[in-house]
């Protein structure tokens, strides 16, 4: 009776895994003509010309620092890097402003390209520890908790 | 004629505890992990020890319950009160579930398996809540089979130490010194 009831909650188990893999397989395809979901677009000028996946980021080289505000560390990959994977160098001049937002944050910061270059600045994504990207930095207007755009959804990339 | 309640005020009390003791958890014990799931380690941990001290059909759920309201007010979480209410809630329902079917609360195959279908209601509640508003749940990013392996993995885990602590209690005779409190 036991084994029997194990074997059901073994079953039950497989069964969520199954339909919700399932279910967002089929999301996943009924989406595939637009931004797959999880990922992050990217709109140069306001026209969509990537969209990174986690494994855009996998290729990228890893970057930490130490906040200021609470001394934890930070750790993930540059927002130079991941534009630069989509975005020639030579459209991105110094004055070039990168936006980044979060629409569930309702949140959002303003960057130049000048700043986003300069290593020293560490602008940079943060993988949050529920898995999605949290934009930090040493910049000053962007050094703490309340400044920093977690669950990056979008970025856009405006010509000065 | 007095009316028998269905959990007493000791029982209550302990399990009120236990429900703090998960928010208490939630915020202190942080593992230096980047994967989905893995605070179900000690939260799993201590819902199936609730599950065990306060053996009824219930006390799971009144944890989730009591939890998610504790979460929900002090603001944890990152997609607003109901999400967090609902994934705490979730986690008490679904070991309550899994306990009414399979009995023995001290099995540790049993405490395995109750944690992680338990640590699977919260991990539906944050993928339905995602996929109906278009949150940008953290799991979804990572790859969603490898969300639910690491739910289902950390449950385990959270489940067979619950298991071991209602064992180790057991041994102590926290049993014993329970009922003469009853």
């Amino acid at each position: 009776m036991t084994k029997g009831r194990i074997i059901l909650i073994i079953g039950i188990i497989i069964l969520i895994g199954g339909l919700v893999i399932g279910i967002d397989l089929l999301r996943r395809r009924a989406q595939e003509s637009s931004i797959p979901p999880g990922s992050v677009p990217i709109y140069v000028d306001g026209k969509l010309v990537a969209a990174f996946t986690p494994d855009d980021l996998e290729q990228l080289e890893k970057v930490s620092f130490v906040d200021a505000e609470e001394g934890k560390t930070q750790e993930g990959w540059m927002l130079r890097d991941v534009l630069l994977l989509h975005i020639a160098k030579a459209d991105l001049s110094s004055e070039t402003r990168i936006t980044v937002s979060s629409s569930s944050r309702d949140k959002s910061v303003q960057v130049t390209w000048a700043e986003v270059r300069d290593a020293d600045n560490m602008v940079m994504f943060d993988l949050a520890n529920k898995g999605t990207l949290k934009l930090v930095s040493k910049l000053e207007r962007l050094d703490v908790r309340d400044e920093w755009v977690q669950d990056v959804d979008k970025i856009e990339v405006n010509a000065p | 004629m007095k009316k028998d309640r269905y959990f007493s005020t000791f029982q209550i009390i302990l399990l009120a505890l236990f429900a703090a003791l998960v928010v208490v958890a939630k915020i202190a014990l942080r593992l230096p992990l980047q994967l989905s799931g893995h605070s179900g380690i000690f939260w799993m941990a201590i819902v199936i020890t609730a599950a065990g001290v306060v053996p009824k059909p219930g006390a799971a759920s009144l944890v989730g319950v009591t939890s998610g309201l504790i979460a929900a007010f002090l603001g944890l979480g990152d997609f607003g009160m109901l999400n967090t209410f609902l994934s705490y809630t979730a986690v008490g329902l679904g070991t309550d579930l899994a306990l009414l079917l399979l009995c023995d609360r001290e099995n540790l195959l049993v405490t395995t398996l109750a944690a992680v279908l338990g640590h699977l209601g919260k991990f539906l509640v944050k993928w339905g809540l995602g996929t109906l508003t278009g949150a940008p749940v953290g799991f979804i990013a990572l790859g969603l089979a490898k969300a639910f392996a690491g739910y289902v993995v950390f449950g385990a885990l959270g489940g067979l130490l619950g298991g071991l602590t209602l064992k180790a209690l057991r041994k102590a005779g926290f049993f014993a010194y329970l009922a003469e409190k009853r």
